[in-house]
């Protein structure tokens, strides 16, 4: 058994191409990407504020939650924090599993639990917010 | 008398404009039961949003009967929205 936790700035960087897990039959991932609009409305991005240790804490818990409840035999689970422009990618899991079936629903089951219980917020940020925080900032 | 800072996070921080919250509570053993009213009572602008938030002690969710001490982190966790 394997658990990775990661919270990074910024966008998820590419992922570096195939991954498995000794003893694994099937490997699924989900890359969670940033849209361009919000509502009614365009933006450049989100920025996202992660309550980090718990949010760590939180997908670790999940992360074993799907061991124990699925069986699966690994999880790698990125989050971003801070500014993630459209496009960007904000939240990568990946999950190892003997059969198929198992790895998509501990799949299913970890997004959703992770959209009720992990301390990340995000808010929508559109070109006028960009500028103002870029003044602010120098 | 306790004192408790409470950490805000998300629309709740945003609608009082700072991320934290002092109190002080008449209690000498608080539970979050305690500091939820409290916190109602000092930040009203927050009373909508204490209806569904969940309170963390020392990065863990706990239960409305949770004592809360006076070197315990506590955080207000509303809806969250990452993925």
């Amino acid at each position: 058994m394997s658990i990775q936790v990661e919270i990074l700035d910024g966008p998820l960087p590419a992922d570096g191409g195939a991954w498995s897990y000794p003893g694994a039959g099937a490997v699924v991932g989900f890359d969670g990407v940033v849209r361009p609009q919000e509502g009614e409305g365009e933006i450049d991005g989100l920025r996202y504020q992660a309550y980090q240790p718990m949010a760590e804490r939180e997908l670790a818990r999940l992360a074993r939650a799907i061991v124990e409840r699925f069986g699966v035999l690994a999880v790698r689970v990125a989050h971003s924090r801070g500014f993630v422009p459209a496009a960007g990618c904000s939240f990568r899991l990946r999950i190892a599993a003997a059969h198929r079936k198992e790895a998509i629903w501990a799949m299913d089951w970890f997004i959703d639990q992770l959209k009720r219980d992990v301390p990340i917020w995000k808010s929508a940020v559109d070109a006028v917010e960009r500028a103002g925080a870029g003044r602010a900032s120098q | 008398m306790t004192r408790i800072k409470v950490r805000l996070f998300g629309v709740e921080a945003r609608s009082l404009g700072r991320s934290e919250l002092e109190l002080d509570l008449p209690q000498a053993a608080p539970t979050c039961a305690d500091v939820r009213r409290a916190a109602a009572a000092a930040a009203p602008r927050l009373a909508s949003w204490l209806a569904i938030c969940r309170f963390a002690i020392n990065h863990a969710f706990v239960d409305e009967a949770a004592a809360v001490g006076p070197g315990d982190e506590v955080a207000l966790i509303g809806m969250v929205s990452g993925g």
